[in-house]
């Protein structure tokens, strides 16, 4: 047919480091869902709060506005449920496409941990850094906290601990379960979440029956938010761990 | 000939059933082989076991002499594009045309920018929004312009138009003639694809029951026509696949007629005909079945 000649396939050991950079690559390829819908839904929250903070201001005598604090806390909140809606959807989509493109199981895993660490961290950086303008312009002007909320500490490098480590705790919870589901599908999902339930019913139940609410309660308080969040460090790291063992042995199937 | 591919009593249960019944076959290096079958067949299991996707429950694989799982080394030489492939939600068109090539080392992005235009895929366009002729043509193009040593083709003209998959033909046989490489099709489509197959493999209910080069097969059965009489008369003592009666005149599907069988048959007064690949698979599906029913 043709007097090209076929080369024999050589196998060469691939660049393990460009391999793992590529899975970043292609978590990053569409930047619409992990970067601009995020922060376009931010933007929104904030213009809202600003009005909002703005008709306060407007219908409050002056001395009364100087007392007013408008918490929006749970603006930030959103972001966490958005970063585990996230973990997820890269397991359940991102994955089988990956293994198209001939990505290990264990490279994919390694590329996609090292993509969501970075993303939390930048995007912690970020949000700190929005809380510290918000702290020294007395709340945009208008009183609101919506990245600095009262119940995080002042000190800015707390905060970003903070923020980094809740981060984490919900991209990595959100690929544990994702990876259960691939392994096991929804077989897998119902077992999961019905042990869950069962553990922690029965934590509770241990805590009414030993009377010991009053030490967790104790327990807390003593943590403060910055220690409850580390200990989120050994769930997140188990996760993680989890996760990998999960997705190891799964098959991605339509 | 080196093989690309050497499976041995492959199996793959899922529970009591068995998607991939202890099959052993080689593909050659630098051949078009077809993998063809029935719907459920076992044809896309079987490709996932071969790319590392899935995982055997007995037997060996072995793509360029090593096991494929979690096998970078081997799996970087391979494209599987699935046709009921899965993408990242909201992705574009244009996201895997930018993608495709950070993992496909022999990627030509001139032949995909060339096979985009031919196949008029809107590079804008989310992947859920295509046709399916347009997302065959996404798995085509990414199968065709990756040039990996072993590529897929899994039911590559599912929904395409008779230009497309004009096109998808030239363009394999034209690349493939510059570029030699291992390729698998896969499609139940059979007669679509019978004349770029070297190499045929039929998958029926998770068993190869066919694995031999695609000139052999058309050559090997005959279907002499004629009136009832002369035909049964020349079958009697032959191998029969299939039988056809209309009225005084009758159809046989005869296995493997020598030059001197042919001679016979046409002084008998017999018309003899070649048989499509799609018939004599179908034919030996279906005989195969009856064969298993009848010792049942």
């Amino acid at each position: 047919m043709t007097s090209t000649t076929l080369s024999p396939v050589t196998l060469h050991s691939p660049n393990a480091a460009r391999r793992v950079l590529n899975v970043a690559r292609l978590h990053l390829v569409n930047r619409v869902q992990i970067i601009v819908q995020p922060w376009l839904i931010m933007s929104f929250i904030f213009a809202i709060s600003l009005l909002i903070g703005w008709i306060v201001r407007v219908s409050l005598s002056p001395a009364d506005f100087a007392e007013a604090n408008l918490q929006f806390g749970g603006a930030f909140g959103f972001f966490l449920i958005y970063m585990l809606v996230l973990a997820v959807m890269a397991i359940n989509q991102t994955f089988p496409f990956a293994q198209s493109y001939s990505v290990t199981r264990r490279d994919f895993y390694v590329g996609t941990v090292l993509t969501f660490l970075g993303l939390s961290v930048a995007y912690s950086i970020l949000i700190t850094f929005l809380g510290w303008i918000e702290d020294l312009t007395n709340g945009w002007g208008a009183r609101v906290a919506l990245f600095s909320p009262d119940y995080f500490s002042s000190n800015l490098a707390e905060r970003l601990f903070v923020t980094v480590v809740l981060f984490v705790f919900f991209l990595m919870t959100g690929m544990a379960i994702a990876s259960v589901y691939m392994r096991w599908r929804v077989n897998g999902m119902l077992i999961f979440f019905g042990v869950l339930t069962l553990i922690l019913v029965g934590l509770a139940a241990l805590a009414t029956f030993t009377e010991q609410w009053p030490t967790v309660g104790t327990w807390f308080a003593a943590m403060g938010l910055t220690g409850v969040v580390a200990w989120t460090l050994v769930p997140s790291a188990l996760c993680t761990v989890a996760g990998y063992l999960l997705l190891r042995k799964a098959t991605p199937r339509n | 000939m080196t093989a690309a591919i050497e499976v041995n009593s492959l199996t793959r249960r899922f529970g009591a059933l068995r998607a991939v019944d202890d099959i052993s076959f080689t593909i050659d290096e630098g051949t078009i082989c077809g993998l063809l079958g029935r719907n459920g067949a076992g044809k896309t299991t079987l490709m996932q076991l071969l790319t590392g996707q899935d995982f055997a429950s007995a037997g060996t694989i072995r793509v360029f002499g090593h096991s494929p799982v979690e096998n970078a080394r081997v799996l970087q030489n391979v494209c599987f594009i699935k046709e009921s492939q899965k993408y990242p939600e909201d992705f574009r068109v244009k996201h895997v045309m930018t993608s495709a090539p950070w993992f496909f080392s022999n990627w030509d992005a001139e032949f995909a920018e060339q096979l985009t235009e031919e196949f008029r895929l809107p590079l804008g366009r989310k992947i859920k929004k295509l046709s399916r002729g347009q997302l065959s043509s996404v798995g085509v193009i990414i199968g065709l312009a990756s040039r990996a040593p072993l590529t897929f083709f899994d039911e590559p003209y599912l929904g395409l138009d008779a230009l497309a998959r004009q096109l998808f033909y030239d363009r394999l046989l034209e690349d493939y003639a510059k570029h030699p490489r291992t390729v698998v099709l896969s499609t139940h489509l059979i007669d679509e694809v019978s004349n770029l197959l070297e190499h045929v493999l039929v998958i029926d209910d998770g068993r190869i029951i066919i694995d031999d080069s695609a000139d052999n097969l058309r050559g090997s059965a005959t279907t002499v026509v004629g009136t009832s009489e002369a035909v049964e008369r020349f079958a009697q003592s032959r191998n029969v696949l299939h039988l056809d009666r209309i009225g005084g005149i009758c159809s046989a599907t005869l296995d493997a007629l020598s030059p001197d069988d042919k001679h016979a048959a046409v002084a008998a007064g017999l018309e003899l005909s070649s048989v499509s690949l799609q018939q004599l698979i179908i034919h030996k599906t279906s005989s195969l079945t009856s064969e298993t029913e009848l010792s049942a």
